[in-house]
C-alpha cells in the first residue's frame, strides 16, 4: 500500500469513528448515575487547616450524608491543581485514599480551574464502564499558605507557558485583555459590569458556605484597587482554601440523577483564538450536554456558572445561550426565569481551584431541592476556557 | 519566570515576533510595577502577547484608546534572571500616526537640525556657534522653560510660568515638551510650533537642542524625516571616561550647584543608553573633542542635506 493510500484509509477510519461518536448511541449517559451524598468545607482562609484536614472534613461530611458506608466506596478521584506549588504536595489521590479504612484505588485529575468538573466527568466514565459502582469525587485546594505573588505565578500555569508568559502578565491580566476587547466590541460600560459582583455578593449572603457573606454596593467595585485595567479587585474571584466532595453511584439510588456530563476543549493560548470575547468550548460542551440529557435550554431552572472574573460571567451568559451576543449583562440587569449563581458564584463563594467544579454540583443539588425544580446545570472552565465541562442534574420528586 | 534554557528557546520565536502589527486589546496590570500588555495581530496574521513600551509619557497620554493602533517591534530588557542573565525580548511601541502637511520640496526642504546629548556635552555652545557662523542659513530656536533665569544663560531660553506653559500645552501649541523630574529644581522645557514655522518661513533651518523626550516629541509632531538628527558624545573611550569629562565640564562652567550636577550626571547615564537603544532616531553621532572640527562636520552634513 502506498503511503498516501495508507493515510487515506487512516483518515477514513478516524472520520468514521468520529461520525459514529457524534451521531450514535454515545450521546447519553450509559448508566443511571446518582448523586447520593455530598459535603464541603466552608470556603475561606483556613490557616488552622492543612490540605489533608480539608480533604478529611469534606470526605467525612459526604459519607455521613450518603446511604452507603465508607467501605462501599470503590474508588476515589481527587481534583487538585496546585498542590505541588502551594503545599509541596503531589500525590493527592493516594493521600485521600489513605484516609479511608480500606484504602480504595485513587487517582488525581488536573485541568486547571476545571479540575473539579473533569474529575466528575472521569468518575462517570468509570461508572459507565462498570469499573466501579460507587465513587467518591473530591476537589481540594489550599491556596493561602503562600504569598500572593507566588499564587499569582502558580495560577499562570493554566495558560500556555511559552506563548502567554510575557513578564508581568497575570490571569487577571488575560481577562483584562478580554474585558477591554469586549467593551470595545459591544460598548459594555464599566458601571454595568459593577452589577455582576454586587449580585454575586448579594446571593452569597444567604449561603452559609460562602467566603464573603456581606453584600457590596455596585459602586464599590469600581472604586476598589485597579488590578488589570479595566478589572478591579472586586471583579476578581478570591484566593481561597476549601474542599468539596460528591459521592456518585450506580448501585445506590437518590432523587438526584446525573443526566449529562460533557467535556470540550479549545486552544490554551489566547493568541491562538480567533475571538477572545466568546468561548467556543462553553458552546460546544453545552450543546453536547443538552443533547445528552434530551432537554431544551429553557428546561433548566438553576445554573451555576464559572464567573472567575465579572467579565467571564457576562460572556458565559451569551455562550450558554441565555443572552444574545453583546447582551450578556442583561441576565444581571433584567429579571429572568432562571437563577444564575444563586450560591454567590466563584466571586463571593470563593474559588479554591480544584474544589470549585464539585461545589457547583453540590449547590445545584441544593437549589433544585429548595425550589423543587427539575433540571440544574453546572458550568466549570479552566484557564481562559481552554477546558470546559458541563453537568446537568435532574431532580425527580 | 525565565531560566537560561527558556530564554534560549525564546530566541527561536523572536524573528516571528519581530514584525509590526495592530493592537487587538490591551491591559495595564498594576502590581509592584505596572506593565501594559497587549494582544497584537502581526502583519503575517499571527497573534502575540507583548509588552507595550513607551519612552515618553506623552505617547501614552495621547494614546488612551490603544485598540486599533499600529505598533512597531523594539528590543527591550524584559527581565533579569536569578543567575544574573539579562533577558531581552521584543516589546512593541505605539506609533502615533501623524498627518504631515505636504509642501513643495523644490522650494525649500523644511527640516530641523536637532542636537541631542547629555547635559554639559556642549549642545548650547554648538548651537550658538552654528547660529552665528551659518547665520545666513540657520537660526537657533528659543527653548520655552519654566525654570528661573540663571547666570550664564545666554538668551537661548524664553522664560514662562508653570501656568502659561500648561496653557500652551493644552492649546496644542507645543511641538514637543519634557518634564525633568528633580528634587533640586523644577524644570519643564518645550518648543513652540510657531517659532519653528516662522524660521522656515524666513527660509532658514531651525536649530534645536533636545534630549530624548524632546527629540521623540519633535519626531512625532513633524515626522522623523523632517529632522536631521545629531547625537553629541563627550570625548572618552569608555562610558566612565565620557562621564568624567562631563563632570569636569559641568563643574567648570559653574552654573549648577553640586547637587544639581550629580542629578544631571544621573540623567546622562540614561542619555548615553538612549543613543544605543534608539539608534534609528539619529543620523550622525559626533564626538565633541575639538569645537572647530565639530562645527565643520556639522556644516558639511547640513549642507549636504540642503
Amino acid at each position: 500500500m502506498s503511503p498516501t493510500a495508507n493515510i487515506l484509509s487512516w483518515y477514513n477510519l478516524t472520520s468514521n469513528l468520529y461520525y459514529r461518536y457524534q451521531s450514535s448511541e454515545l450521546t447519553h449517559v450509559q448508566r443511571d448515575i446518582f448523586l447520593i451524598g455530598s459535603g464541603q468545607t466552608r470556603f475561606g482562609e483556613w490557616w488552622h487547616m492543612s490540605l489533608q484536614d480539608l480533604v478529611q472534613k469534606a470526605m467525612d461530611t459526604s459519607i455521613e450524608n450518603a446511604p452507603c458506608t465508607a467501605l462501599d466506596i470503590d474508588m476515589v478521584i481527587t481534583a487538585n491543581m496546585l498542590g505541588e506549588l502551594t503545599n509541596n504536595q503531589a500525590h493527592v489521590g493516594a493521600l485521600a485514599s489513605a484516609l479511608l479504612p480500606h484504602k480504595p484505588p485513587a487517582l488525581r485529575i488536573e485541568a486547571a480551574c476545571a479540575s473539579g468538573s473533569v474529575a466528575l466527568h472521569t468518575a462517570c466514565a468509570f461508572l459507565e464502564s462498570e469499573r466501579a459502582e460507587t465513587i467518591l469525587v473530591l476537589g481540594v485546594e489550599k491556596m493561602t499558605d503562600v504569598s500572593s505573588e507566588q499564587i499569582t505565578r502558580a495560577l499562570m500555569g493554566a495558560s500556555d507557558n511559552e506563548k502567554d508568559q510575557v513578564p508581568g502578565l497575570t490571569f487577571p491580566g488575560i481577562f483584562g485583555l478580554i474585558a477591554k476587547r469586549y467593551m470595545y466590541e459591544y460598548g459594555l460600560k464599566r458601571e454595568e459590569l459593577n452589577i455582576v459582583s454586587a449580585r454575586h455578593h448579594e446571593n452569597a449572603s444567604k449561603n452559609p458556605n460562602a467566603q464573603f457573606r456581606s453584600p457590596i454596593a455596585p459602586e464599590s467595585v469600581e472604586t476598589s484597587p485597579l488590578v488589570a485595567d479595566p478589572l478591579h479587585m472586586l471583579d476578581c474571584s478570591p484566593i481561597s482554601d476549601g474542599a468539596a466532595a460528591c459521592i456518585l453511584s450506580t448501585k445506590y439510588k437518590s432523587p438526584f440523577q446525573l443526566r449529562a456530563s460533557t467535556l470540550a476543549n479549545d486552544a490554551v493560548s489566547i493568541t491562538d483564538r480567533e475571538s477572545i470575547t466568546s468561548f467556543s468550548a462553553t458552546k460546544e460542551a453545552l450543546e453536547k450536554a443538552l443533547k445528552e440529557a434530551c432537554i431544551r435550554r429553557e428546561d433548566i431552572a438553576t445554573i451555576e456558572h464559572h464567573d472567575c472574573f465579572s467579565i467571564a460571567a457576562v460572556i458565559n451568559m451569551e455562550d450558554l445561550g441565555f443572552a444574545d451576543k453583546g447582551k450578556g449583562i442583561e441576565c444581571y440587569t433584567k429579571p429572568s426565569s432562571h437563577t444564575f449563581n444563586a450560591s454567590g458564584g466563584l466571586k463571593a463563594c470563593g474559588h479554591p481551584v480544584g474544589a470549585t467544579g464539585i461545589k457547583q454540583l453540590i449547590d445545584v443539588r441544593k437549589q433544585l431541592e429548595h425550589s423543587q425544580s427539575r433540571y440544574g446545570l453546572a458550568h466549570n472552565f479552566g484557564g481562559a476556557c481552554a477546558t470546559c465541562c458541563v453537568h446537568i442534574l435532574e431532580y425527580t420528586v | 519566570m525565565s531560566t537560561p534554557s527558556i530564554a534560549h528557546r525564546a530566541l527561536k520565536t523572536r524573528n516571528q515576533k519581530n514584525q509590526s502589527g495592530t493592537i487587538i486589546s490591551y491591559t495595564t496590570i498594576t502590581q509592584s510595577q505596572s506593565h501594559t500588555i497587549a494582544l497584537i495581530e502581526l502583519e503575517d496574521g499571527s497573534r502575540v502577547l507583548g509588552q507595550i513600551v513607551c519612552h515618553s509619557e506623552q505617547n501614552m497620554l495621547s494614546a488612551t484608546a490603544l485598540i486599533g493602533q499600529r505598533v512597531m517591534p523594539r528590543m527591550a530588557l524584559s527581565s533579569i534572571t536569578e543567575q544574573g542573565l539579562r533577558i531581552y525580548d521584543i516589546s512593541y511601541e505605539v506609533i502615533i500616526q501623524k498627518k504631515i502637511d505636504t509642501f513643495d520640496e523644490s522650494v525649500f526642504p523644511r527640516y530641523i537640525l536637532a542636537i541631542t546629548g547629555p547635559s554639559g556635552v556642549g549642545k548650547s555652545t554648538v548651537s550658538k556657534l552654528l547660529g552665528t557662523v551659518c547665520s545666513h542659513s540657520m537660526t537657533r530656536v528659543p527653548i520655552l522653560t519654566t525654570r528661573h533665569p540663571k547666570e550664564g544663560d545666554d538668551g537661548e531660553y524664553t522664560y514662562v510660568s508653570q501656568k502659561e506653559f500648561e496653557k500652551l500645552h493644552k492649546e496644542g501649541k507645543l511641538a514637543a515638551y519634557t518634564d525633568i523630574p528633580s528634587n533640586s529644581e523644577e524644570r519643564r522645557y518645550g518648543y513652540v510650533v510657531e517659532d519653528l514655522e516662522r524660521i522656515w518661513e524666513n527660509g532658514k533651518v531651525p536649530v534645536v537642542v533636545t534630549e530624548m523626550h524632546l527629540l521623540q516629541g519633535l519626531a512625532q509632531h513633524f515626522g522623523r524625516r523632517s529632522i536631521l538628527s545629531f547625537g553629541l558624545l563627550p570625548p572618552g573611550k569608555s562610558r566612565r571616561a565620557m562621564l568624567s569629562s562631563l563632570l569636569f565640564r559641568l563643574r567648570k562652567r559653574g552654573r549648577e550647584t553640586e547637587a544639581q550636577i550629580r542629578e544631571r550626571l544621573k540623567h546622562a547615564v540614561q542619555d548615553l543608553q538612549f543613543f544605543k537603544e534608539r539608534a534609528e532616531l539619529f543620523d550622525h553621532i559626533l564626538v565633541n573633542e575639538d569645537l572647530d572640527t565639530l562645527i565643520k562636520t556639522f556644516q558639511k552634513h547640513a549642507l549636504e542635506t540642503v
